[in-house]
């Protein structure tokens, strides 16, 4: 027997959310919605849930990662009630139940955590550069070695358990099941989906935001090859002239298409622009500036201009640092790996169900 | 004996000649006892057949008409109207139905339909012979009105009846007034005090010289009839004493409201814990504290809300929806979440009915936070009361039927109007029907819904059944006009078709009286014995008297012995129609086709094909006239053969195509 929790409901307004209130059940939007089906149905389940405050049924449930926010359902809705900026809240804050360490509710919930983060990294860096321990060679050397051990360790201690963790929430905890094949069999839904994003296509099917789609898988691409340029070719010491103009692209790439999600956020061009929550903000900014100051240091490195105007390093690597230490571990980022997984273990979860379909 | 009959047989456009001979039938009852003219029309109900029924009855000097056509339902008044203009009266006009008795019935036995037509046209002339002429009964009325119950709905038909000059005696059961609209605070829509809103209509109501209001008064005794209502009311004066009071008025208007549904002991936990308290207790409770919720002295938290107690019962006594209770509920959470901020609601619903802009509050309340879970009344909420905490858990239909529990500080029942225990005493005392939910009964829920089956006694506000207070002022201001049309003029004219004593047999046994159900036999001294008086004021001249007198001494005008007799012997005289006649009839009328459609159906059918036309057009290319065409054409409208197809050009006529 589940018993209402008061309180969920504002508690997820922290994260975002805002009209859910108004929802008379109607189920419009789950009707609309061109990727909820039988097996994952949704939103109107999830804003019962939240209503209700039954954070067990949510915190089991992938059907938020399900969901690629084409608006659909907020548009339709009779009430005003915002489904889908509820299922993009209730991603935050399952973000935050799968995080161990609790940092990330903790930075989703208030912004000043956000800042002090920011500043507490910015400090530390300029304090370091200004005790002269290390010459600028140094610095430009192992600054991108820092980042790939951040990055790395990141990866070990925070995100590899938070997946187990989000495992062991949506999969093993409703099932109590495992067998290994279906994880084998599945393994390329979870590339597919990491890297190309394919399901969105899938909203609106009539009038799919192709330039939406297509910027977002660039960014995709250049954001991983600029993560491979930097840290394995090192890119900003590298004589190869076609990994030098690769780097240019891929970093351009990064802030144009940052810039237009910029705009999208300012203009609210769509529903899944229209409510920015701060950490949508640090997200798309964050990366602005890492491309943008990345291609800066690399044309000031062949400009010369670098060894006199080294704040524009120190920049850069401030940047780099929030990034993997703020940004990756808690904040928006870690979407590409939950909503992959979500879709892996969905797969996986109603694989009995497909075998049955098809006999 | 009338003598000089004319009897007008209609073809109905086809829905009667189609079928029964008329020309033949015409033929036939020139030949009846009496009758000077008879004449078949197109139709009757047509203004120039009544310009010339009324030529003939002046010019032929007629005394009885019969119009043989359709049913009397539609067109008594019509032929009533006739027979006045030409200065008959209009009780001597009879009506035989030949369509919904004759013609449609037997549309497969036309020579048989024929037939009897023949008898029920002659039955009719048998009673136009022997029709006498009445003249309405007309009363006195008295210009005052009685209003029983100074609530809302009272008061109001109380000041406008006063405003148009009528004396009004406005009597009310308790100490004060104003009935139910006292127990709410601030009221949905206006924002007023319900309090205030009675305390103004007081005012006015007292400062109206046409009012008399009696409080701690209640009813005694009633007589008399329509116009002349006499009411013993007793008055409590100064102390215990009480006095007997006799009020005379022309009308009377029952507005005496209605009762909140008592929840049984153990329903939904009411009455094991002073945690659950009925919706008019939680108001009596708001208003203790200001607006603030307290149980125990602390600040209530968390508040229960169960729908449709005592409402909607489909096996229990009140199976209704009580309509006001869903708005009062979700009106008072929006209220207490005023002055109770922190207070978390849980409403458990079975449907939400905030008809019309009451809907405004349901969308306030939700937007606020409000929990709304919909039960079904097979699983309804279970409430487990233990020490001092409540629990309630409930299948909520909203969460695919998932058991969901809360433990609120309150738990209200939001229960429904009742009719009151003491309705039935007025019941009584009026002879007002009362339905099956106890409620006061109208005659038509839709056309006649302020008057009861009683001549005079009027039923406003939620006497009649659930209302809010809008309604039960519209119900008793609709009752305010119909009886002020009623009584205003100071005449009353009623049916003349009523009871008759014949004062040489009747010798008062009083088996009339006691199966009266409108009071309207008494015991009078007539030239020195007793016999029975009908009253013409309460006689509806149901006829139930008449069966019952062992002398034969009661007959209902229009009705009596010899009349029925008559009839029944011209209905079964021989009917012979001549040979030549049923040839005619059976080659042109075969059974065949008159069982599909006539045969101007199927040429409307052919003309129209696969286009759309107009009436005209059809009319024009089958030759034959357009108001034929538009009375078949709305014929077949109504029967689905065809279906209108927008207008023409000049949007004067409807195009028309078949309904495939």
């Amino acid at each position: 027997m589940a018993v209402i929790n008061f309180e969920f409901s504002k508690k997820i307004k922290k994260y975002g959310a805002k009209d859910f209130d108004a929802c008379f059940n109607c189920g419009t939007c789950t009707a609309i919605c061109d990727l909820s089906d039988a097996d994952n149905s949704f939103p109107r389940k999830m804003i019962r849930y939240t209503t209700l405050g039954i954070q067990d049924e949510i915190k089991t449930s992938l059907d938020p990662w399900l969901c690629y926010y084409c608006g659909d359902c907020s548009q339709s809705c009779p009430r005003q009630a915002d489904p889908g900026n509820l299922m993009m809240s209730l991603r935050r804050w399952l973000t935050s139940k799968y995080d161990w360490t609790g940092l990330s509710g903790l930075l989703y919930r208030h912004m000043w955590a956000y800042i002090i983060g920011f500043l507490f990294i910015a400090l530390a860096i300029v304090g370091a550069f200004m005790s002269d321990v290390f010459t600028q060679s140094v610095w430009l050397h192992y600054g991108h070695l820092f980042e790939m051990l951040a990055i790395a360790s990141v990866f070990v201690v925070i995100l590899f358990p938070n997946i187990i963790r989000m495992w062991y929430f949506s999969v093993w905890k409703p099932t109590k099941k495992f067998k290994i094949k279906p994880y084998f069999v599945a393994i390329s839904d979870l590339l597919v989906h990491m890297f190309t994003q394919k399901r969105s296509l899938d909203c609106q099917k009539e009038h799919t935001d192709t330039l939406w789609y297509v910027e977002h898988l660039l960014l995709v691409f250049s954001y991983l090859s600029l993560l491979v340029i930097t840290v394995f070719l090192d890119w900003f010491s590298t004589e190869s002239a076609l990994v030098n103009v690769f780097g240019y692209v891929v970093s351009g790439v990064i802030f144009i298409v940052t810039a237009d999600f910029v705009r999208r956020r300012i203009h609210k061009t769509s529903e899944k622009s229209k409510f920015s929550h701060p950490s949508d903000w640090f997200f798309v900014i964050w990366l602005f500036m890492m491309g943008l100051s990345a291609f800066a240091v690399r044309l000031f490195i062949d400009l010369d201009l670098l060894e006199n105007n080294f704040w524009l390093y120190l920049f850069h690597l401030t940047v780099l640092v929030q990034w993997a230490l703020i940004i990756v571990p808690f904040g928006k980022w870690t979407h590409f790996l939950y909503r992959s997984f979500a879709m892996y273990f969905a797969r996986i979860l109603n694989m009995p169900a497909t075998e049955k379909g098809k006999k | 004996m009338k003598e000089r009959i004319g009897v007008y047989i209609c073809h109905c456009g086809g829905n009667i000649s189609d079928y029964v001979d008329v020309e033949e039938v015409q033929q036939l009852m020139k030949e009846e006892d009496g009758v000077v003219v008879a004449k078949h029309v197109m139709f009757a109900c047509a203004d120039s057949n009544q310009k010339e029924m009324i030529s003939d009855i002046q010019d032929q000097h007629l005394d009885a008409i019969v119009v043989a056509s359709c049913s009397p339902k539609l067109h008594t008044h019509t032929f009533r109207g006739v027979a006045e203009r030409a200065g008959l009266n209009k009780y001597n006009y009879i009506q035989a139905n030949i369509r919904e008795q004759c013609s449609w019935p037997h549309s497969d036995k036309p020579l048989d339909a024929t037939h009897k037509a023949v008898g029920l046209i002659r039955a009719a002339i048998k009673k136009a012979a022997l029709s006498e002429a009445l003249e309405s009964i007309e009363i006195e009325a008295k210009d005052a009105c009685l209003v029983i119950g100074a609530g809302v709905a009272g008061m109001k038909a109380a000041i406008e009846l006063a405003r148009i000059g009528t004396q009004v005696y406005l009597i009310e059961k308790e100490a004060h007034v104003g009935g139910k609209m006292l127990e709410n605070g601030t009221l949905f829509m206006t924002g007023e005090d319900g309090k205030d809103l009675a305390a103004r209509l007081l005012s006015e109501v007292k400062a109206n010289p046409k009012i008399t209001l009696f409080t701690e008064t209640e009813i005694e005794k009633v007589t008399g009839s329509v116009g002349n209502f006499s009411v013993d009311v007793r008055v409590r004066m100064a102390g215990t004493n009480t006095e007997t009071m006799k009020l005379m008025a022309g009308s009377v208007l029952v507005t005496s409201g209605y009762q909140h549904y008592q929840p049984k002991e153990n329903e939904f936990g009411y009455g094991m814990s002073d945690r659950v308290i009925t919706l008019p207790e939680l108001k009596k409770r708001m208003e203790e504290n200001n607006g603030v919720l307290l149980h125990n002295g602390k600040p209530v938290k968390s508040l229960g809300f169960i729908y449709c107690v005592g409402s909607r019962q489909s096996k229990g006594e009140h199976k209704y929806c009580s309509r006001t209770c869903c708005s009062s509920a979700i009106h008072t959470a929006l209220l207490l979440k005023e002055k109770n901020k922190d207070l978390n609601m849980v409403h458990l619903y079975r449907d939400i009915r905030t008809y019309g802009k009451q809907e405004i509050l349901y969308e306030k309340s939700s937007k606020q936070g409000d929990i709304y879970m919909k039960y079904e009344e097979k699983e309804p909420p279970v409430v487990d009361v233990s020490n001092d905490n409540i629990s309630v858990s409930v299948k909520d239909y909203l969460t695919s039927k998932k058991e969901i529990e809360f433990k609120p500080d309150l738990l209200v029942l939001v229960t429904g109007m009742v009719a009151r225990d003491d309705s039935k005493d007025i019941a009584s005392q009026f002879k007002i029907p009362v339905g099956g939910d106890k409620f006061f009964n109208e005659i038509h829920p839709k056309l006649k819904p302020v008057e009861t089956v009683i001549n005079g006694v009027f039923i406003g506000g939620s006497c009649q059944g659930p209302k809010n207070i809008s309604e039960s002022v519209q119900s008793s201001l609709s009752a305010v006009s119909k009886i002020s049309a009623l009584i205003k003029d100071g005449l009353i004219q009623l049916e003349p078709i009523i009871a008759r004593v014949n004062a040489d047999a009747c010798t008062w046994c009083g088996k009339c009286a006691e199966v009266c159900e409108y009071d309207a036999l008494k015991e009078i001294t007539f030239n020195g014995k007793q016999i029975a008086e009908v009253n013409p004021a309460t006689c509806k001249g149901c006829g139930i008297c008449t069966p019952v007198c062992p002398q034969d001494a009661l007959e209902v005008k229009m009705y009596t012995n010899e009349e029925i007799e008559s009839m029944i012997d011209g209905f079964m005289a021989e009917v012979v129609i001549p040979e030549k006649a049923v040839g005619e009839g059976t080659e042109e009328i075969s059974p065949v086709k008159m069982k599909e459609y006539p045969q101007l159906w199927k040429q409307i059918v052919s003309s129209i094909g696969t286009e759309h036309k107009t009436i005209p057009e059809i009319a024009q290319s089958i030759g034959a006239d357009k108001d034929l065409v538009t009375w078949h054409l709305m014929t077949m409208n109504k029967y689905n053969v065809v279906m209108a197809d927008g207008m023409d050009e000049k949007e004067q006529y409807y195009y028309y195509k078949l309904k495939i």
